[in-house]
């Protein structure tokens, strides 16, 4: 009899505290001393809506996984629709635990880390065409990937948007077919079967120990408009999560790009850092192999994430490889100052027929040669050799450049004023020798960033007739595209906004002909909704 | 089409299209991972992939957008999402200067430094 009444007290209070919403929860949390942080704020701040139905295991959040990212916008969504109250150490701790126990292992992320890394002016994830008019004709599908659900979780994912967002079954792509049939009958169990919440990939990275990231690294790495840059870094473990890291890296032109990182790994393979490089502030997303040996990703002003540079980095204490050859193309009849980029390089050095090369200096990245090239050197790809390692088509030799691409062949830049900073667009380009291989066949041998000056002309003749090479912005000579001011502008017809339809040329000179190459730049309006994953 | 005359441009650039018979690849063309592929008239491309033929300027129509939710991924809905977002704002053509965005928090899972 005392028991029972002693349980009626207890469920007394737990009704009492239910009520009562996130108390019930601190109350559990703190009942449980010796669960790990992440879970008591878990339970502290979630649990009065999400019930935990049995330990650890909570009504929705744990039928779901996704990367930091993800939780960080579910997180904002929850503050800004739901009221939830969190500090930004609370914050931090439950987007960190939830990485980790519910997170994406690295294969599941691969395809679509570009959005991670918030790549610009990269085409979507290619799937099946409805997908695109279910869910990418808002947001990008690299946002829909980058999440596993069970299939009854995609329906409630389904059902949110539809009571959110309730136009969306009237605009165009959704009004000519059966929307929402689609949406309830077969889509749910679609998304459940290609983006699975259980997986073998998730079952085996989460049951297993992840490297430490610790140690010295050599890096290599590429700035769109500003070129190759190397070196090494210097990382240590500061806590469990965190590394500190130390840069010492510079362009191939000489100027330092020198920083430090403080970061933060989730997952035990996404690196997230705060950085300073050559004296700007940038964000890193990064990821570790699952051995532990290289990290790859880019890094990206923190005030403009279009404007950013490619990183690898790879473990000093590796096995022997040339990693990168800068430049990486050397012209018949020159001598040229060569980084070899790479780790364990000793030996003799040869760059391959036609060419002569000593070496100027060894440094903890590699090599510094001097390197020359007959004037009757055959053009294409030579293969990097020092002793007993090898790089293939990591150097290219060649008389003339025949082509120029310009990368990216498609960009958007954003009118920008006001509260939003604009969104520039950052261009390069590649040049390519072409060589006659087997049968007459021309082969195009890649000889990378080429000088060139840069101009802008309008795509069509509309855009000819709006003026939008006037209008829409500018184009530095190092290949970024500045945008103009937003708003109505009284000056254009319709007093349109500064919007723009244009070639951005890159031509290059060598002897009389210049050749050129174009890509195609739309200048648009602002948008005002920026979430981590586009 | 016979018998149908384009009235303006945007009309005549849908006909030339559908003469062709590209206007189905033409709405389903690709852009950049991020901007919206809905075509009506579209956010930051129009369905030719340009912009001579979406609103202009898009301050007239701005809160014609916002009230019906019809960008929720690139403009914010005041239908539920976010009510106040033009709020002493009354003309997005006088006004657009002073709308915030609605996500502040794009850097959450960054260390503070």
């Amino acid at each position: 009899m005392h028991r029972r009444v002693s349980s009626l007290i207890t469920d007394g209070v737990m009704v009492f505290a239910m009520l009562l919403g996130t108390c019930a929860a601190a109350s559990a949390a703190m009942s449980s001393a010796a669960a790990p942080a992440g879970l008591a704020a878990v339970r502290a701040n979630c649990s009065g809506c999400h019930r935990e139905v049995s330990p650890g295991h909570f009504d929705r959040i744990s039928e779901e996984r996704k990367t930091p990212e993800g939780w960080a916008m579910t997180i904002f969504r929850m503050r800004h629709l739901h009221g939830v109250k969190l500090t930004g150490k609370e914050q931090a701790t439950i987007i960190q635990y939830l990485s980790d126990v519910q997170g994406l292992a690295p294969s599941e992320t691969a395809p679509a880390r570009f959005a991670l890394e918030r790549r610009p002016n990269v085409p979507d994830l290619k799937l099946p065409y409805h997908l695109h008019e279910m869910c990418g004709r808002c947001h990008s599908l690299a946002r829909v990937a980058l999440q596993r659900r069970t299939a009854a979780e995609w329906l409630k994912l389904i059902n949110f948007h539809v009571g959110q967002f309730p136009t969306l079954e009237y605009q165009e792509g959704s009004r000519d077919i059966h929307w929402w049939k689609i949406a309830t009958t077969e889509l749910p169990g679609e998304l459940a079967k290609l983006f699975p919440f259980e997986s073998a990939a998730w079952r085996n990275w989460s049951g297993h120990p992840h490297p430490s990231l610790a140690g010295e690294w050599i890096v290599h790495g590429y700035t769109p408009g500003r070129g190759d840059y190397y070196g090494t870094a210097r990382i240590r473990r500061t806590a469990r999560h965190r590394y500190r890291a130390r840069y010492l890296l510079h362009y191939a032109s000489g100027a330092a790009l020198d920083g430090s990182s403080d970061a933060i790994v989730y997952t035990g393979f996404e690196w997230r850092g705060t950085a300073k490089l050559g004296g700007k502030r940038v964000h890193e997303v990064y990821f570790a192999s699952t051995d532990g040996m290289r990290i790859t990703g880019r890094w990206f002003l923190t005030d403009h994430s279009e404007i950013g540079g490619h990183w690898v980095a790879s473990r000093a204490t590796g096995a022997p490889q040339i990693i990168a050859a800068i430049p990486s193309a050397l012209k018949t009849g020159t001598t040229e100052r060569v980084v070899v980029v790479g780790i364990g390089l000793r030996g003799s050095v040869e760059l391959g027929p036609g060419t002569k090369c000593k070496v100027l200096e060894r440094t903890p990245y590699g090599l510094i040669l001097s390197a020359s090239v007959q004037s009757n050197a055959a053009p294409g790809y030579r293969t990097v050799r020092i002793g007993q390692v090898h790089g293939r088509n990591l150097l290219a030799v060649y008389r003339r450049v025949d082509r120029l691409k310009v990368e990216p062949s498609l960009a958007i830049a954003r009118l920008g004023g006001g509260t939003l900073a604009p969104v520039d667009a950052q261009f390069h380009v590649i040049g390519y020798t072409d060589v006659v291989g087997a049968g007459g066949k021309v082969i195009p041998v890649r000889l990378g960033a080429v000088p060139v000056t840069w101009s802008l002309e309008p795509f069509n003749a509309e855009a000819a007739r709006r003026g939008d090479v006037r209008f829409a912005g500018t184009l530095s000579q190092e290949g970024r595209f500045l945008p103009a001011q937003g708003g109505p502008d009284p000056k254009r017809r319709f007093s349109a906004d500064n919007t723009g339809d244009l070639f951005v040329v890159a031509s290059h000179r060598d002897g009389k002909t210049p050749i050129t190459g174009k890509a195609h730049l739309i200048v648009t309006v602002q948008r005002w909704i920026n979430p981590p994953i586009y | 089409m016979s018998g149908m005359k384009p009235i303006n441009e945007k009309a005549g650039l849908l006909l030339e299209a559908a003469e062709s018979g590209h206007l189905e690849e033409v709405s389903a063309m690709e852009t950049v991972a991020g901007c919206a592929t809905t075509f009506d008239p579209g956010w930051e491309v129009d369905p030719f992939g340009g912009v001579a033929s979406l609103c202009q300027p898009m301050e007239a129509d701005l809160y014609g957008c916002s009230d019906p939710c019809w960008w929720p991924a690139q403009v914010p809905d005041t239908m539920n999402t976010y009510p106040s977002w033009q709020e002493g704002k009354p003309s997005a053509q006088h006004d657009w200067r002073e709308l915030d965005p609605v996500f502040p928090n794009t850097n959450a899972v960054f260390p503070k430094k």
